[in-house]
C-alpha cells in the first residue's frame, strides 16, 4: 500500500487502537438512540404529569383532577412521545438492515398498542364505566401496554435491563390500581416515573464504567461487546 | 512480512476507520454513503477510492439502490471484512503487549 503514503502512513499499535475505539464510539452514538435520554424524558414526563394529577385531585372537591392538571399531563406525555420519535429517527437515519427493521417494527408496536388502548377505553366509557373506573383502567392498561412492550423489546434487543424495567412497570400497574384514586397518581409518579429515572441513572453509570474498562482493553466488533440497542 | 503480518488492506488509517465504523454496526446492518462520509469527515471522492479497495478485497459489500428517484448507496462489512477487522485488532493487541513486556 505504498501508494497511500505519506498521507496515510500506518500508525503505531497503541495509536491505531485508540483511533478504532474513538471511531467506533462515534459510529455507535450516531446510529443508536441514547437510552439514557429516552428514560430521562419519560421519567420527567411521568413525574411531572402524574404529580400534577395527584396534586389537583387532592385539592378538588370530587376527587377528580382539574382540567389544568390533565393539560399538564397531556403536554408532558406528548412532549416525551415527540422527543422519542425525533431522537430515534434522527439517530437511525441512514441505516438499513436488521436493526433498522427491528426498530421500525418495535416503533409500530407502540403505535398500534396505544391506538387499540384508546379504542378499548372508548368502548368502556360507552358501556357506562364510571369516572373512577375510567381513570383506573386508563392508567393500568397504559402501564400494561408499556410493560409488555418493554418485555418484547428486551427479547428483540437482548437487553436484560429493559426486561427488568418491563417487570417493574407491570408491578406498578397492579399497585397503582389497588392504591385507588387519588393515590394511584402518586404511585404512577413516584414508582413509575422514578423507575425511569433510576434506569437513566443506571444506564449512565454503566456507560461510564464501560468506557473506563474499554480504555484498558482492545476494541471489538459489535457482537463481542455488551453494547445493546436501547429502547 | 513487515508490521508483524498486519493486513495491508486495513493498515492504512483511512481504511481502518472505514472498517471500524462499519464493524460497530450489527452484522446485518448497512450504512448509507452520506452518513458514513459524515462519520469519517472524508471527501466523497476520497471515501469512494478507499471503499473500492475494500470492495475489491471482499471486505465491504456495496448496495446501489433507489429511494424514490434518488440513487442511494449502502455499505456493509462482509463476513470476511468482519473477520479481517477482528484479526487486525487482535494482532494490534498482541503487538502492544509484546512492546510493553
Amino acid at each position: 500500500m505504498t501508494d497511500d503514503r505519506p498521507h496515510d502512513a500506518p500508525l503505531d499499535p497503541a495509536e491505531s487502537l485508540r483511533l478504532i475505539r474513538a471511531q467506533q464510539e462515534r459510529a455507535r452514538s450516531a446510529t443508536e438512540p441514547d437510552g439514557r435520554l429516552l428514560y430521562l424524558a419519560w421519567g420527567v414526563a411521568w413525574l411531572v404529569g402524574y404529580l400534577s394529577l395527584w396534586t389537583s385531585a387532592r385539592q378538588g372537591a370530587d376527587g377528580q383532577p382539574a382540567s389544568w392538571a390533565f393539560a399538564v399531563f397531556g403536554g408532558a406525555i406528548v412532549s416525551a412521545v415527540a422527543f422519542t420519535i425525533v431522537h430515534s429517527v434522527s439517530r437511525t437515519a441512514g441505516t438499513r438492515g436488521v436493526s433498522a427493521r427491528t426498530g421500525m417494527l418495535y416503533g409500530w408496536s407502540w403505535m398500534l398498542g396505544f391506538v387499540a388502548l384508546a379504542a378499548v377505553l372508548g368502548g368502556l366509557a360507552r358501556a357506562g364505566a364510571s369516572e373512577e373506573v375510567m381513570s383506573l383502567a386508563s392508567n393500568a392498561l397504559a402501564c400494561v401496554v408499556v410493560g409488555l412492550l418493554y418485555l418484547g423489546g428486551a427479547a428483540a434487543f437482548q437487553d436484560t435491563r429493559l426486561f427488568v424495567l418491563g417487570v417493574w412497570i407491570l408491578l406498578v400497574a397492579a399497585v397503582a390500581t389497588f392504591a385507588g384514586l387519588p393515590l394511584t397518581y402518586l404511585v404512577m409518579a413516584l414508582l413509575g416515573g422514578g423507575g425511569f429515572l433510576v434506569m437513566a441513572g443506571t444506564e449512565h453509570l454503566l456507560r461510564v464504567r464501560r468506557r473506563r474498562l474499554a480504555a484498558d482493553a482492545g476494541p471489538t466488533g459489535r457482537g463481542a461487546t455488551t453494547e445493546v440497542a436501547d429502547a | 512480512m513487515p508490521d508483524g503480518g498486519l493486513d495491508p488492506v486495513i493498515h492504512a488509517p483511512a481504511r481502518l476507520r472505514v472498517v471500524a465504523t462499519l464493524a460497530a454496526l450489527g452484522p446485518g446492518d448497512e450504512l448509507s454513503f452520506p452518513k458514513l462520509q459524515k462519520l469519517l469527515d472524508m471527501t466523497a471522492g476520497n471515501l469512494s477510492t478507499h471503499l473500492r479497495k475494500l470492495e475489491d478485497a471482499g471486505y465491504v459489500h456495496v448496495t446501489k439502490t433507489h429511494e424514490g428517484r434518488t440513487p442511494a448507496t449502502y455499505l456493509r462489512l462482509t463476513g470476511a471484512g468482519r473477520a479481517a477487522f477482528e484479526a487486525y485488532t487482535t494482532a494490534l493487541t498482541t503487538l502492544l503487549r509484546g512492546t510493553a513486556s
